[in-house]
């Protein structure tokens, strides 16, 4: 009895799973993420050096 | 009936897998994991059920997938290499037939495990993936935690759907895995896109979990008992109030005492009483021979060496009272072919020095690799990436509690681990490749290429 409620709760449940993702398109195709705010990396330090910052526009 | 039941189901599972053929890799999984066909009396019984299936979900991936996502790391190439140097093991063993027995599975783990990285390209198949493996062993442990609220329950008393020993129907490996898959149960629950997380998928993954930690009880083996003590104190690190987490801790331990089962707590204590364990002190024994004779074969003895074992060791005399009273037993205990009960002494005898050390990359890569992504994406901080850092976690706590379970039980070649762990190559393939998509590049850089064009 509590073998088969077992079963019975974790095949329907897996099923369920398997119905809902035939129904979902981004199982096989992900849209392009969006594109990074800032560099990383090498580049993020490189940018980050004093001598790499944007100089400020002098007083007139 | 069930008989009928099990057709009917793995049937209709197939039907909904030729619309979308990445689901025959998960059928794999559930017949590796649930074995229908050991259930059952006759038809699935009869025929190769595994290998049709992993046949399926080759030629899926072949026919129908898209390769140009496909990325491999170093640890899914070490996974090949320790698949060969098993099979080289195999052909040296000191036990012949024995070895060539637990390579007949061990290699479809292996080859699955290698499989299974490749088909993982996009977050709803990782996603799929946990929730095939919580799902499957929730069969096992649903009914498991049930029995034991009935009352049911004993070391290798308890029988979990069929009377068999191996696979996760064994009880020190199921009381392993169901402790490890909590935090995957955890993230399922508040992550997940199949099952949306509303009030009922979280009530049943607090019951699951719950069945889950009734299972060490159920099953009374020790080693569970190790894992939920692991994995409470990793549950620390993100715990925001932590003083108010250990006190509920303590208070949930000693209100959770009395209730528990005489057995239980009897074979508990032999925890820290391992010296008058019979049980522990062969453990013991057996590891020094597997010292002694990885000394003779670095290179290891091949599967199931541990058949040659013949080992002695000495009891302490017990009182009336059940203390140890500083004697030795003048009877020695003699006993041969005793396993290992350690996957790293597993690991040791049979595949030598240089199949632990690769053992050893692949399993403690899995938490370091983990370690990584999360600090990378604490970093990048995105709020279409928040799904990362949890999963990370849950897939580096379920490995380290599989890392101190298996120092006492052998499971050094379990398929449902190697699959968590493909799913951690997985995870980590696909986020590199996803990251190299959405790298920032400046703006010079799309000029030249406009201009270009």
């Amino acid at each position: 009895m509590i073998d088969n409620l077992s079963i019975l709760l974790s095949h329907a449940l897996l099923a369920l799973a398997f119905w809902y993702l035939t129904l979902r398109d981004d199982l096989n195709d992900e849209a392009p993420p969006a594109p990074d705010a800032e560099p990383e990396g090498f580049g993020h330090a490189i940018r980050k050096r004093p001598q790499n910052k944007t100089k400020a526009a002098p007083d007139a | 009936m069930r008989d009928l039941f099990f057709v009917g189901y793995l049937g209709l599972l197939l039907l909904m897998a030729f619309k979308r053929p990445f689901l025959l890799t998960l059928v794999y999984a559930y017949v590796d994991i649930v074995a229908p066909q050991r259930l059952s009396y006759f038809l699935l019984n009869s025929i190769p059920l595994s290998l049709i299936l992993f046949g399926l979900a080759f030629a899926g991936f072949m026919l129908s997938d898209d390769k140009k996502d496909v990325r491999i790391s170093p640890r899914w190439v070490l996974l090949i290499v320790l698949l060969a140097y098993c099979g080289y093991t195999t052909f040296e063993a000191v036990e012949p037939l024995a070895a060539q027995e637990k390579w007949a599975w061990v290699w479809k783990a292996l080859v699955f495990a290698a499989f299974l990285p490749l088909t993982l390209r996009t977050r709803l198949r990782i996603e799929a993936l946990a929730l095939t493996l919580v799902l499957c062993a929730s069969a096992l442990i649903v009914t498991g935690g049930l029995k034991t609220v009935a009352g049911g329950g004993g070391y290798g008393v308890m029988v979990l759907l069929v009377d068999i020993d191996s696979g996760l129907y064994e009880s020190s490996i199921i009381s392993c895995v169901a402790i490890a898959i909590i935090p995957i149960i955890l993230w399922l629950a508040n992550h997940g896109t199949i099952f949306k997380p509303d009030w009922r998928v979280k009530l049943y993954a607090a019951a699951l979990i719950f069945a889950c930690l009734l299972i060490p009880i159920g099953v009374q083996a020790r080693t569970g008992l190790i894992c939920v003590v692991v994995l409470a104190i990793l549950f620390l690190r993100t715990a925001k109030r932590r003083m108010l987490y250990i006190m509920g801790a303590v208070v949930l331990g000693l209100v959770t005492v009395p209730f528990l089962p005489t057995a239980f707590a009897e074979r508990m204590g032999t925890i820290k009483n391992y010296k008058t364990d019979e049980s522990a002190s062969t453990r013991i024994a057996v590891w020094k021979w597997t010292w002694e004779f990885v000394k003779e074969r670095p290179m290891g003895g091949g599967f199931n060496a541990y058949i040659q074992n013949k080992i002695r060791y000495t009891m302490p005399v017990i009182d009336d009272n059940g203390l140890d009273t500083g004697e030795v037993d003048t009877g020695e205990v003699i006993d041969q072919g005793r396993a290992y009960h350690s996957s790293y002494f597993e690991m040791l005898g049979e595949q030598g020095w240089p199949g632990l050390i690769m053992w050893l990359i692949i399993h403690v890569g899995g938490v370091w690799r983990m370690e990584a992504i999360m600090r990378i994406y604490k970093k990048r901080n995105r709020e279409d990436e928040e799904w990362v850092i949890p999963l990370a976690r849950a897939l580096q706590s379920s490995q380290i509690v599989y890392l101190v379970g298996s120092l006492f039980v052998g499971i050094a070649f379990q398929p449902f681990v190697y699959m968590m762990i493909a799913m951690q190559i997985g995870l980590d393939t696909y986020l590199t490749r996803r990251r190299q998509e959405s790298a920032w590049r400046p703006i010079k850089d799309l000029r030249l290429k406009t201009s270009e064009v």
